[in-house]
Protein backbone atom coordinates (compact mmCIF):
# COMPACT_ATOMS: atom_id res chain seq x y z
CA UNK A 1 0.00 0.00 0.00
CA UNK A 2 2.33 2.20 1.56
CA UNK A 3 5.14 1.00 -1.51
CA UNK A 4 2.46 2.11 -4.33
CA UNK A 5 2.28 5.71 -2.76
CA UNK A 6 5.25 6.01 -3.29
CA UNK A 7 6.17 4.71 -6.73
CA UNK A 8 2.68 6.83 -8.04
CA UNK A 9 4.65 9.46 -6.15
CA UNK A 10 8.05 9.09 -8.28
CA UNK A 11 6.11 8.18 -11.25
CA UNK A 12 4.66 11.81 -11.08
CA UNK A 13 7.86 13.36 -10.38
CA UNK A 14 9.48 11.25 -13.56
CA UNK A 15 7.00 12.42 -15.52
CA UNK A 16 6.17 16.05 -14.38
CA UNK A 17 9.29 17.06 -12.83
CA UNK A 18 11.35 17.65 -15.70
CA UNK A 19 8.88 20.65 -16.94
CA UNK A 20 8.28 21.73 -13.60
CA UNK A 21 11.78 21.71 -11.96
CA UNK A 22 14.15 25.05 -11.62
CA UNK A 23 16.44 24.26 -13.76
CA UNK A 24 17.22 22.39 -17.04
CA UNK A 25 19.41 18.99 -17.43
CA UNK A 26 22.79 19.52 -16.70
CA UNK A 27 23.16 23.24 -16.53
CA UNK A 28 25.68 25.13 -14.94
CA UNK A 29 23.48 28.30 -14.74
CA UNK A 30 24.19 28.46 -10.95
CA UNK A 31 27.79 28.76 -11.82
CA UNK A 32 27.24 32.31 -14.00
CA UNK A 33 25.00 33.28 -10.82
CA UNK A 34 28.29 32.80 -8.22
CA UNK A 35 26.32 30.16 -6.59
CA UNK A 36 28.54 27.08 -7.36
CA UNK A 37 29.03 24.84 -4.13
CA UNK A 38 26.33 26.71 -2.20
CA UNK A 39 24.93 24.89 0.78
CA UNK A 40 20.93 24.12 0.99
CA UNK A 41 18.93 27.30 0.91
CA UNK A 42 15.37 28.25 0.02
CA UNK A 43 16.80 28.66 -3.89
CA UNK A 44 18.71 25.74 -3.89
CA UNK A 45 16.96 23.37 -1.93
CA UNK A 46 19.56 20.28 -2.09
CA UNK A 47 22.33 22.89 -2.67
CA UNK A 48 24.38 23.49 -5.51
CA UNK A 49 27.57 21.49 -6.90
CA UNK A 50 31.10 22.38 -7.00
CA UNK A 51 30.26 22.49 -10.55
CA UNK A 52 27.12 24.59 -10.57
CA UNK A 53 24.47 22.14 -11.04
CA UNK A 54 21.50 22.60 -9.11
CA UNK A 55 21.17 19.55 -7.26
CA UNK A 56 17.44 19.94 -6.82
CA UNK A 57 16.94 19.69 -10.70
CA UNK A 58 19.34 17.21 -11.04
CA UNK A 59 17.82 14.87 -8.88
CA UNK A 60 14.20 15.62 -10.71
CA UNK A 61 15.44 15.36 -13.91
CA UNK A 62 17.33 11.85 -12.48
CA UNK A 63 14.18 10.36 -11.62
CA UNK A 64 12.59 10.52 -15.30
CA UNK A 65 15.92 8.54 -16.56
CA UNK A 66 16.27 6.17 -13.21
CA UNK A 67 12.81 5.07 -13.80
CA UNK A 68 13.21 4.72 -17.38
CA UNK A 69 16.12 2.21 -16.96
CA UNK A 70 14.40 0.26 -13.88
CA UNK A 71 11.38 -0.25 -15.88
CA UNK A 72 12.38 -1.05 -19.51
CA UNK A 73 15.25 -2.66 -18.23
CA UNK A 74 12.61 -4.98 -16.26
CA UNK A 75 10.20 -5.17 -18.91
CA UNK A 76 12.50 -6.67 -21.02
CA UNK A 77 14.20 -8.48 -18.76
CA UNK A 78 11.09 -10.27 -17.84
CA UNK A 79 10.61 -10.92 -21.62
CA UNK A 80 13.42 -12.79 -22.47
CA UNK A 81 13.31 -14.81 -19.15
CA UNK A 82 9.47 -15.60 -19.59
CA UNK A 83 10.37 -16.97 -23.50
CA UNK A 84 13.42 -18.72 -22.35
CA UNK A 85 11.90 -20.09 -19.32
CA UNK A 86 8.74 -21.45 -20.88
CA UNK A 87 10.85 -22.94 -23.67
CA UNK A 88 13.48 -24.46 -20.87
CA UNK A 89 10.34 -26.21 -19.44
CA UNK A 90 7.79 -26.92 -22.23
CA UNK A 91 10.32 -28.96 -24.33
CA UNK A 92 11.69 -31.89 -22.49
CA UNK A 93 14.23 -32.82 -24.45
CA UNK A 94 17.24 -31.89 -26.32
CA UNK A 95 16.57 -27.87 -26.44
CA UNK A 96 15.02 -27.93 -22.66
CA UNK A 97 18.68 -29.18 -21.70
CA UNK A 98 20.41 -26.36 -24.06
CA UNK A 99 18.29 -23.53 -22.84
CA UNK A 100 18.75 -24.45 -19.56
CA UNK A 101 22.72 -25.25 -19.54
CA UNK A 102 22.91 -20.99 -21.42
CA UNK A 103 20.63 -19.82 -18.59
CA UNK A 104 22.67 -21.96 -16.00
CA UNK A 105 26.05 -20.26 -17.06
CA UNK A 106 24.26 -16.83 -17.30
CA UNK A 107 23.11 -17.34 -13.75
CA UNK A 108 26.78 -17.87 -12.79
CA UNK A 109 28.25 -14.85 -14.14
CA UNK A 110 29.41 -12.09 -12.01
CA UNK A 111 26.63 -9.26 -12.59
CA UNK A 112 28.24 -6.05 -12.09
CA UNK A 113 31.42 -7.16 -13.27
CA UNK A 114 30.55 -7.96 -17.00
CA UNK A 115 28.11 -5.64 -17.02
CA UNK A 116 30.66 -2.58 -16.45
CA UNK A 117 32.88 -4.01 -18.60
CA UNK A 118 30.14 -4.56 -21.76
CA UNK A 119 28.99 -0.86 -20.93
CA UNK A 120 32.38 0.80 -20.85
CA UNK A 121 33.86 -1.07 -24.03
CA UNK A 122 30.37 -0.41 -25.80
CA UNK A 123 29.80 2.89 -24.91
CA UNK A 124 33.36 3.98 -26.06
CA UNK A 125 34.05 1.77 -28.65
CA UNK A 126 31.39 0.17 -30.85
CA UNK A 127 27.94 1.97 -30.19
CA UNK A 128 28.60 5.71 -29.17
CA UNK A 129 25.48 7.78 -28.60
CA UNK A 130 23.17 5.16 -26.94
CA UNK A 131 23.32 6.52 -23.84
CA UNK A 132 21.00 4.93 -21.19
CA UNK A 133 19.29 2.39 -23.84
CA UNK A 134 22.69 0.78 -24.06
CA UNK A 135 22.65 -0.04 -20.18
CA UNK A 136 19.54 -1.03 -20.55
CA UNK A 137 20.04 -3.59 -23.14
CA UNK A 138 23.20 -4.66 -21.03
CA UNK A 139 21.19 -5.13 -17.83
CA UNK A 140 18.90 -7.46 -19.65
CA UNK A 141 21.35 -9.39 -21.57
CA UNK A 142 22.89 -10.67 -17.69
CA UNK A 143 19.88 -10.56 -15.89
CA UNK A 144 16.96 -12.59 -17.70
CA UNK A 145 18.73 -15.89 -16.11
CA UNK A 146 16.95 -15.57 -12.86
CA UNK A 147 13.86 -15.08 -13.92
CA UNK A 148 14.41 -17.89 -16.37
CA UNK A 149 14.82 -20.22 -13.44
CA UNK A 150 11.43 -19.88 -11.83
CA UNK A 151 9.41 -19.34 -14.78
CA UNK A 152 11.00 -22.76 -16.15
CA UNK A 153 9.85 -24.35 -12.33
CA UNK A 154 6.17 -22.94 -12.93
CA UNK A 155 6.32 -23.99 -16.64
CA UNK A 156 6.95 -28.00 -15.22
CA UNK A 157 4.34 -27.90 -12.96
CA UNK A 158 1.68 -26.30 -14.77
CA UNK A 159 2.62 -28.29 -17.66
CA UNK A 160 1.44 -31.88 -15.80
CA UNK A 161 -1.78 -29.91 -14.69
CA UNK A 162 -5.05 -31.35 -16.06
CA UNK A 163 -6.25 -28.69 -18.77
CA UNK A 164 -2.99 -28.05 -20.19
CA UNK A 165 -3.19 -32.10 -20.59
CA UNK A 166 -6.66 -31.80 -21.73
CA UNK A 167 -6.08 -29.04 -24.53
CA UNK A 168 -3.51 -31.59 -25.61
CA UNK A 169 -5.64 -34.26 -26.66
CA UNK A 170 -7.93 -32.56 -27.96
CA UNK A 171 -4.94 -31.57 -30.48
CA UNK A 172 -4.02 -28.03 -29.54
CA UNK A 173 -0.20 -27.03 -30.96
CA UNK A 174 2.41 -26.02 -29.02
CA UNK A 175 2.13 -22.27 -29.61
CA UNK A 176 -1.34 -22.49 -28.55
CA UNK A 177 -0.67 -24.21 -25.39
CA UNK A 178 2.32 -21.93 -24.46
CA UNK A 179 0.39 -19.41 -24.94
CA UNK A 180 -2.76 -19.66 -24.03
CA UNK A 181 -2.36 -22.03 -21.38
CA UNK A 182 1.00 -21.96 -19.88
CA UNK A 183 1.94 -18.29 -20.01
CA UNK A 184 -1.29 -16.73 -18.19
CA UNK A 185 -1.17 -19.02 -15.81
CA UNK A 186 2.58 -18.29 -14.52
CA UNK A 187 1.74 -14.90 -14.66
CA UNK A 188 1.53 -14.19 -10.71
CA UNK A 189 5.36 -15.28 -9.91
CA UNK A 190 6.50 -13.23 -13.12
CA UNK A 191 4.48 -9.68 -12.08
CA UNK A 192 6.53 -10.27 -8.27
CA UNK A 193 9.84 -10.90 -9.70
CA UNK A 194 9.14 -7.93 -12.83
CA UNK A 195 8.17 -5.52 -9.39
CA UNK A 196 11.08 -6.49 -7.26
CA UNK A 197 13.51 -6.17 -10.68
CA UNK A 198 12.42 -2.92 -11.22
CA UNK A 199 13.59 -1.61 -7.83
CA UNK A 200 16.88 -4.07 -8.46
CA UNK A 201 17.92 -2.58 -11.58
CA UNK A 202 17.41 1.01 -10.79
CA UNK A 203 19.75 -0.01 -7.90
CA UNK A 204 22.55 -1.67 -10.25
CA UNK A 205 21.69 1.52 -12.68
CA UNK A 206 23.38 4.04 -10.11
CA UNK A 207 26.39 1.54 -9.47
CA UNK A 208 26.94 1.62 -12.99
CA UNK A 209 27.05 5.42 -12.84
CA UNK A 210 28.13 5.77 -9.86
CA UNK A 211 31.86 4.18 -10.97
CA UNK A 212 31.51 6.39 -14.15
CA UNK A 213 30.45 3.43 -16.68
CA UNK A 214 27.52 5.18 -17.77
CA UNK A 215 26.36 8.00 -19.57
CA UNK A 216 28.08 11.27 -18.78
CA UNK A 217 25.45 13.32 -20.48
CA UNK A 218 22.38 11.81 -19.07
CA UNK A 219 21.63 13.14 -15.62
CA UNK A 220 21.00 10.17 -13.30
CA UNK A 221 21.29 9.84 -9.68
CA UNK A 222 24.65 7.63 -9.88
CA UNK A 223 26.01 10.25 -12.00
CA UNK A 224 25.65 12.89 -9.28
CA UNK A 225 26.92 10.81 -6.52
CA UNK A 226 29.73 10.34 -8.81
CA UNK A 227 29.97 13.77 -9.22
CA UNK A 228 29.72 14.55 -5.79
CA UNK A 229 31.68 11.73 -4.02
CA UNK A 230 35.24 13.72 -4.31
CA UNK A 231 33.26 16.38 -2.40
CA UNK A 232 31.91 14.47 0.37
CA UNK A 233 34.08 16.00 3.20
CA UNK A 234 33.11 19.81 2.59
CA UNK A 235 29.71 19.01 0.33
CA UNK A 236 27.86 16.74 1.66
CA UNK A 237 24.63 17.77 0.50
CA UNK A 238 25.69 16.25 -3.17
CA UNK A 239 25.59 12.91 -2.22
CA UNK A 240 23.02 12.69 0.14
CA UNK A 241 20.00 14.21 -1.25
CA UNK A 242 20.07 11.81 -4.76
CA UNK A 243 20.80 9.00 -2.35
CA UNK A 244 18.29 9.51 -0.46
CA UNK A 245 15.79 9.69 -3.30
CA UNK A 246 17.23 6.67 -5.05
CA UNK A 247 16.90 4.86 -1.58
CA UNK A 248 12.98 6.09 -1.27
CA UNK A 249 12.11 4.88 -4.98
CA UNK A 250 13.69 1.60 -4.32
CA UNK A 251 12.05 1.26 -1.11
CA UNK A 252 8.23 2.07 -3.32
CA UNK A 253 8.97 -0.70 -5.04
CA UNK A 254 10.14 -3.47 -3.11
CA UNK A 255 7.11 -2.57 -0.64
CA UNK A 256 4.93 -2.80 -3.94
CA UNK A 257 6.69 -6.38 -4.80
CA UNK A 258 6.21 -7.14 -1.52
CA UNK A 259 2.52 -6.20 -1.28
CA UNK A 260 2.13 -8.20 -4.02
CA UNK A 261 3.98 -11.19 -3.97
CA UNK A 262 1.45 -11.56 -0.46
CA UNK A 263 -1.64 -10.41 -2.30
CA UNK A 264 -0.87 -13.28 -5.40
CA UNK A 265 0.05 -15.86 -3.21
CA UNK A 266 -2.32 -16.60 -0.54
CA UNK A 267 -0.39 -19.56 1.16
CA UNK A 268 2.30 -17.16 2.95
CA UNK A 269 -0.67 -14.79 3.86
CA UNK A 270 -0.73 -14.32 7.82
CA UNK B 1 30.84 -26.33 -13.20
CA UNK B 2 33.31 -26.83 -16.02
CA UNK B 3 30.81 -25.65 -18.93
CA UNK B 4 29.59 -23.08 -17.30
CA UNK B 5 33.47 -21.49 -16.53
CA UNK B 6 34.20 -22.45 -20.07
CA UNK B 7 30.81 -19.95 -21.12
CA UNK B 8 31.92 -17.31 -18.74
CA UNK B 9 35.39 -17.61 -19.89
CA UNK B 10 34.10 -17.33 -23.50
CA UNK B 11 31.82 -14.19 -22.91
CA UNK B 12 34.69 -12.47 -21.63
CA UNK B 13 36.89 -12.85 -24.25
CA UNK B 14 34.76 -12.10 -26.55
CA UNK B 15 33.99 -8.62 -25.02
CA UNK B 16 37.57 -8.29 -24.97
CA UNK B 17 38.05 -8.86 -28.07
CA UNK B 18 34.88 -6.57 -29.34
CA UNK B 19 36.99 -4.13 -27.59
CA UNK B 20 38.99 -4.34 -30.71
CA UNK B 21 42.07 -6.32 -30.92
CA UNK B 22 44.96 -4.72 -28.22
CA UNK B 23 46.20 -3.07 -31.06
CA UNK B 24 43.73 -0.60 -31.73
CA UNK B 25 43.22 0.00 -27.80
CA UNK B 26 47.42 0.68 -27.37
CA UNK B 27 47.10 2.96 -30.62
CA UNK B 28 44.17 4.88 -28.72
CA UNK B 29 46.45 5.26 -26.12
CA UNK B 30 49.60 5.56 -27.88
CA UNK B 31 49.78 8.37 -30.88
CA UNK B 32 51.90 8.01 -33.49
CA UNK B 33 53.50 4.11 -32.55
CA UNK B 34 56.33 3.32 -35.09
CA UNK B 35 55.85 0.57 -37.30
CA UNK B 36 58.41 -1.60 -35.78
CA UNK B 37 56.15 -1.22 -32.30
CA UNK B 38 53.16 -2.33 -34.45
CA UNK B 39 54.94 -5.31 -35.47
CA UNK B 40 56.37 -6.08 -32.13
CA UNK B 41 52.77 -6.02 -30.55
CA UNK B 42 51.28 -7.63 -32.96
CA UNK B 43 53.81 -10.65 -32.50
CA UNK B 44 53.29 -10.40 -29.13
CA UNK B 45 49.25 -10.61 -29.09
CA UNK B 46 49.87 -13.32 -31.78
CA UNK B 47 47.29 -11.04 -33.93
CA UNK B 48 48.61 -13.12 -36.78
CA UNK B 49 46.44 -16.15 -35.74
CA UNK B 50 42.63 -16.41 -36.12
CA UNK B 51 40.60 -15.62 -33.12
CA UNK B 52 39.69 -19.23 -32.43
CA UNK B 53 43.57 -20.07 -32.26
CA UNK B 54 43.75 -17.07 -29.95
CA UNK B 55 41.26 -17.69 -27.47
CA UNK B 56 42.44 -21.26 -26.94
CA UNK B 57 45.98 -19.76 -26.60
CA UNK B 58 44.20 -17.68 -23.93
CA UNK B 59 42.82 -20.35 -21.89
CA UNK B 60 45.72 -22.42 -22.17
CA UNK B 61 47.84 -19.80 -20.27
CA UNK B 62 44.89 -18.75 -17.91
CA UNK B 63 45.06 -22.79 -17.03
CA UNK B 64 48.93 -22.92 -16.23
CA UNK B 65 48.26 -19.37 -13.73
CA UNK B 66 49.67 -17.07 -16.52
CA UNK B 67 47.29 -14.76 -16.48
CA UNK B 68 48.48 -12.33 -19.20
CA UNK B 69 50.17 -8.65 -18.95
CA UNK B 70 48.34 -5.74 -18.31
CA UNK B 71 48.93 -2.90 -19.84
CA UNK B 72 51.19 -1.18 -16.77
CA UNK B 73 53.30 -3.98 -17.82
CA UNK B 74 53.05 -5.70 -15.25
CA UNK B 75 51.49 -9.84 -14.86
CA UNK B 76 48.51 -9.52 -13.84
CA UNK B 77 48.87 -12.70 -11.84
CA UNK B 78 50.87 -10.87 -9.70
CA UNK B 79 49.11 -8.36 -8.78
CA UNK B 80 45.72 -10.54 -8.77
CA UNK B 81 47.12 -12.25 -5.61
CA UNK B 82 47.07 -9.28 -3.01
CA UNK B 83 44.11 -7.60 -4.29
CA UNK B 84 41.87 -11.18 -4.05
CA UNK B 85 42.58 -12.00 -0.45
CA UNK B 86 41.59 -8.11 0.60
CA UNK B 87 38.64 -8.58 -1.31
CA UNK B 88 37.63 -12.42 0.40
CA UNK B 89 38.79 -11.10 3.40
CA UNK B 90 36.38 -8.18 3.75
CA UNK B 91 33.23 -10.33 1.35
CA UNK B 92 33.88 -13.27 4.30
CA UNK B 93 33.93 -11.29 7.01
CA UNK B 94 30.50 -9.77 6.56
CA UNK B 95 28.97 -12.86 5.11
CA UNK B 96 30.00 -14.72 8.35
CA UNK B 97 28.27 -11.78 10.80
CA UNK B 98 25.29 -11.66 8.37
CA UNK B 99 24.42 -15.25 8.85
CA UNK B 100 25.49 -15.01 12.33
CA UNK B 101 23.37 -11.64 13.04
CA UNK B 102 20.78 -12.52 10.45
CA UNK B 103 19.76 -16.04 11.55
CA UNK B 104 18.81 -15.53 15.44
CA UNK B 105 17.26 -12.27 14.18
CA UNK B 106 15.19 -13.77 11.96
CA UNK B 107 14.34 -16.74 14.18
CA UNK B 108 12.93 -14.15 16.73
CA UNK B 109 11.37 -11.98 14.73
CA UNK B 110 9.33 -15.15 13.85
CA UNK B 111 8.31 -15.71 16.89
CA UNK B 112 7.20 -12.80 17.55
CA UNK B 113 5.28 -11.54 14.75
CA UNK B 114 3.32 -8.66 14.80
CA UNK B 115 4.65 -7.32 17.58
CA UNK B 116 6.32 -4.30 17.69
CA UNK B 117 9.89 -5.15 17.67
CA UNK B 118 8.76 -7.52 14.25
CA UNK B 119 7.75 -4.81 13.09
CA UNK B 120 10.80 -2.73 13.35
CA UNK B 121 12.84 -5.45 12.53
CA UNK B 122 10.95 -5.99 9.15
CA UNK B 123 11.36 -2.09 8.76
CA UNK B 124 14.93 -2.05 8.88
CA UNK B 125 15.34 -5.08 6.94
CA UNK B 126 13.38 -3.49 3.75
CA UNK B 127 15.52 -0.14 4.27
CA UNK B 128 18.52 -2.08 4.36
CA UNK B 129 18.14 -3.98 0.88
CA UNK B 130 16.48 -0.99 -1.09
CA UNK B 131 19.75 1.81 -0.50
CA UNK B 132 22.66 1.01 -2.42
CA UNK B 133 25.37 0.02 -0.74
CA UNK B 134 28.24 2.66 -0.76
CA UNK B 135 25.34 5.27 -0.37
CA UNK B 136 24.96 3.74 3.11
CA UNK B 137 29.25 3.66 3.37
CA UNK B 138 29.17 7.59 1.90
CA UNK B 139 26.58 8.66 4.95
CA UNK B 140 28.60 6.46 7.44
CA UNK B 141 31.92 7.96 6.24
CA UNK B 142 30.24 11.77 6.61
CA UNK B 143 28.94 10.64 10.16
CA UNK B 144 31.99 8.92 11.48
CA UNK B 145 35.13 10.03 10.12
CA UNK B 146 34.42 13.04 8.98
CA UNK B 147 32.20 14.50 11.55
CA UNK B 148 33.14 12.88 14.68
CA UNK B 149 36.49 11.96 13.57
CA UNK B 150 36.13 7.98 15.26
CA UNK B 151 37.26 5.67 12.40
CA UNK B 152 39.16 5.97 8.93
CA UNK B 153 37.31 6.56 5.55
CA UNK B 154 39.33 4.79 3.28
CA UNK B 155 42.18 2.28 2.47
CA UNK B 156 42.79 -0.60 4.10
CA UNK B 157 45.63 0.61 6.33
CA UNK B 158 47.08 3.86 7.55
CA UNK B 159 49.99 5.71 7.16
CA UNK B 160 52.44 4.34 9.49
CA UNK B 161 49.76 2.46 10.88
CA UNK B 162 48.59 5.64 13.55
CA UNK B 163 44.69 4.41 13.67
CA UNK B 164 44.82 2.87 17.37
CA UNK B 165 47.85 1.80 18.25
CA UNK B 166 49.72 -1.27 16.20
CA UNK B 167 49.00 -2.36 13.04
CA UNK B 168 46.70 -4.99 14.00
CA UNK B 169 44.22 -2.59 15.34
CA UNK B 170 44.61 -0.30 12.79
CA UNK B 171 43.89 -2.89 10.27
CA UNK B 172 40.31 -3.52 12.32
CA UNK B 173 40.22 0.25 12.69
CA UNK B 174 39.59 0.48 9.07
CA UNK B 175 37.65 -2.85 8.96
CA UNK B 176 34.76 -1.81 10.74
CA UNK B 177 33.14 0.98 8.10
CA UNK B 178 33.21 -1.51 5.27
CA UNK B 179 32.29 -4.60 6.66
CA UNK B 180 29.55 -2.49 8.65
CA UNK B 181 27.84 -1.66 5.36
CA UNK B 182 28.26 -5.19 3.53
CA UNK B 183 26.60 -6.74 6.72
CA UNK B 184 24.10 -4.35 6.97
CA UNK B 185 22.60 -4.77 3.35
CA UNK B 186 23.07 -8.77 3.78
CA UNK B 187 21.73 -8.74 6.86
CA UNK B 188 18.24 -7.49 5.74
CA UNK B 189 17.95 -10.00 3.12
CA UNK B 190 18.51 -12.86 5.49
CA UNK B 191 16.40 -11.67 8.44
CA UNK B 192 13.62 -11.86 6.11
CA UNK B 193 14.22 -15.04 4.33
CA UNK B 194 14.83 -16.47 7.73
CA UNK B 195 11.64 -15.02 9.04
CA UNK B 196 9.28 -16.05 6.10
CA UNK B 197 10.92 -19.83 6.54
CA UNK B 198 10.67 -19.89 10.30
CA UNK B 199 6.54 -18.63 9.43
CA UNK B 200 6.16 -21.29 6.91
CA UNK B 201 7.40 -23.89 9.02
CA UNK B 202 6.15 -22.82 12.46
CA UNK B 203 2.94 -23.62 11.02
CA UNK B 204 3.54 -27.09 10.63
CA UNK B 205 2.16 -30.05 12.21
CA UNK B 206 4.97 -31.39 13.81
CA UNK B 207 6.01 -28.63 15.82
CA UNK B 208 2.76 -28.64 17.53
CA UNK B 209 3.36 -32.51 17.88
CA UNK B 210 6.54 -31.48 19.35
CA UNK B 211 5.41 -28.86 21.65
CA UNK B 212 3.06 -30.91 23.45
CA UNK B 213 5.27 -33.07 24.06
CA UNK B 214 6.98 -31.43 26.52
CA UNK B 215 9.97 -30.35 24.79
CA UNK B 216 11.29 -26.72 25.70
CA UNK B 217 10.28 -23.87 23.24
CA UNK B 218 13.97 -23.22 22.74
CA UNK B 219 14.72 -27.10 21.41
CA UNK B 220 11.54 -27.10 19.34
CA UNK B 221 12.54 -23.85 17.67
CA UNK B 222 16.43 -24.77 17.10
CA UNK B 223 16.67 -27.99 16.96
CA UNK B 224 13.21 -28.73 14.60
CA UNK B 225 12.08 -25.49 13.37
CA UNK B 226 15.37 -24.15 12.54
CA UNK B 227 16.69 -27.22 10.66
CA UNK B 228 14.22 -27.11 8.35
CA UNK B 229 13.92 -23.91 7.39
CA UNK B 230 17.48 -23.24 7.30
CA UNK B 231 17.94 -25.28 3.26
CA UNK B 232 16.57 -22.26 1.23
CA UNK B 233 18.79 -20.10 3.18
CA UNK B 234 22.04 -21.88 2.78
CA UNK B 235 21.36 -21.51 -1.16
CA UNK B 236 20.59 -17.76 -0.66
CA UNK B 237 24.07 -17.16 1.57
CA UNK B 238 26.09 -19.43 -1.52
CA UNK B 239 24.30 -17.07 -4.16
CA UNK B 240 24.67 -13.72 -1.94
CA UNK B 241 28.24 -14.54 -1.71
CA UNK B 242 28.24 -15.14 -5.49
CA UNK B 243 26.29 -11.31 -5.58
CA UNK B 244 28.31 -9.67 -3.31
CA UNK B 245 31.45 -10.78 -4.85
CA UNK B 246 30.59 -9.07 -7.80
CA UNK B 247 29.31 -6.29 -6.47
CA UNK B 248 32.51 -5.30 -5.16
CA UNK B 249 33.51 -2.62 -7.28
CA UNK B 250 30.85 -0.16 -5.55
CA UNK B 251 31.87 -0.49 -1.94
CA UNK B 252 35.63 -0.96 -2.69
CA UNK B 253 35.23 2.37 -4.67
CA UNK B 254 33.82 3.99 -1.87
CA UNK B 255 36.10 3.19 0.91
CA UNK B 256 39.32 2.93 -1.69
CA UNK B 257 39.77 -0.78 -0.45
CA UNK B 258 42.36 -1.87 -1.79
CA UNK B 259 40.87 -5.52 -3.69
CA UNK B 260 39.82 -6.95 -6.86
CA UNK B 261 36.28 -5.16 -7.35
CA UNK B 262 38.32 -1.59 -6.75
CA UNK B 263 41.12 -2.58 -9.51
CA UNK B 264 38.57 -4.14 -11.66
CA UNK B 265 36.75 -0.52 -11.75
CA UNK B 266 39.73 1.30 -12.41
CA UNK B 267 41.56 -1.11 -15.21
CA UNK B 268 37.73 -1.23 -17.09
CA UNK B 269 37.97 2.66 -16.57
CA UNK B 270 41.62 2.40 -18.57
CA UNK B 271 40.59 -0.33 -20.68
CA UNK B 272 42.78 -2.56 -19.52
CA UNK B 273 41.85 -5.55 -20.88
CA UNK B 274 44.23 -8.37 -19.85
CA UNK B 275 43.70 -7.12 -15.99
CA UNK B 276 40.05 -6.89 -16.40
CA UNK B 277 39.84 -10.36 -17.88
CA UNK B 278 42.32 -11.89 -15.38
CA UNK B 279 39.97 -10.51 -12.50
CA UNK B 280 36.72 -11.67 -14.11
CA UNK B 281 38.08 -15.27 -14.65
CA UNK B 282 39.28 -14.86 -10.60
CA UNK B 283 35.86 -13.77 -9.61
CA UNK B 284 34.03 -16.46 -11.62
CA UNK B 285 35.83 -19.25 -9.34
CA UNK B 286 35.42 -17.61 -6.73
CA UNK B 287 31.95 -17.81 -6.96
CA UNK B 288 31.72 -21.28 -8.73
CA UNK B 289 33.53 -22.58 -5.73
CA UNK B 290 31.21 -20.95 -3.19
CA UNK B 291 28.66 -22.32 -5.11
CA UNK B 292 29.81 -25.71 -4.69
CA UNK B 293 30.55 -25.50 -0.93
CA UNK B 294 26.65 -24.54 -0.40
CA UNK B 295 25.98 -27.45 -2.50
CA UNK B 296 28.21 -29.33 -0.32
CA UNK B 297 26.82 -27.99 2.80
CA UNK B 298 23.48 -28.74 1.50
CA UNK B 299 23.44 -32.42 0.99
CA UNK B 300 25.22 -32.07 4.99
CA UNK B 301 22.52 -30.55 6.83
CA UNK B 302 19.22 -32.21 4.67
CA UNK B 303 19.59 -35.85 4.38
CA UNK B 304 17.44 -35.83 1.59
CA UNK B 305 19.77 -34.49 -0.62
CA UNK B 306 22.85 -36.69 -1.55
CA UNK B 307 25.28 -35.94 -3.49
CA UNK B 308 24.90 -37.79 -7.20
Amino acid sequence: MAGSAIVVFFLAVGLFGPYLAPYPARSYEALYAGEAGDPPSWKHPFGVEQSGIDVFSETIHGTRNDLYVGLAASILTTLLGVALGAVAGYYKGRIGEIVLGITQVFFVIPFLLLILLFARVFSILVFKGLGLTLIVLIIAFFGWSSVSFVVRGETLKIKEMEFVQASRSIGASSWRLLFRHIVPNILSPVIVITTLNIAGFILTEVVVSFLGFGDANTSTWGLILNEGFSYIRTRWWVCVFPGLACVFCVLGFNLMGDGLSDALNPRLRE
Amino acid sequence: MIPVFLGVAILTYAVGNAAGSPLDLIRIGLRNPSPAVIEAMRHYYHLDRPVYERFLLWLWQLLQGNLGVSQSGRPVAQQIGAWALTTLELQVISLVLAVAIGVPVGVYSAQHQYSKSDYVITSTAIFGYSMPVFWLGIILIIVFSFTLGWLPSSGAHGLSFVWWGNPLLDHLAHLILPVTVLTYVDLATFVRLVRANMLEVLRQDYILAARSSGLSERTVTYRYALRNAISPVITIIGLSFGAALGGAPATETTFSWPGLGYAFAQAALNLDIPLVQGITVVITIMVLAANLIMDLMYAVLDPRVRID
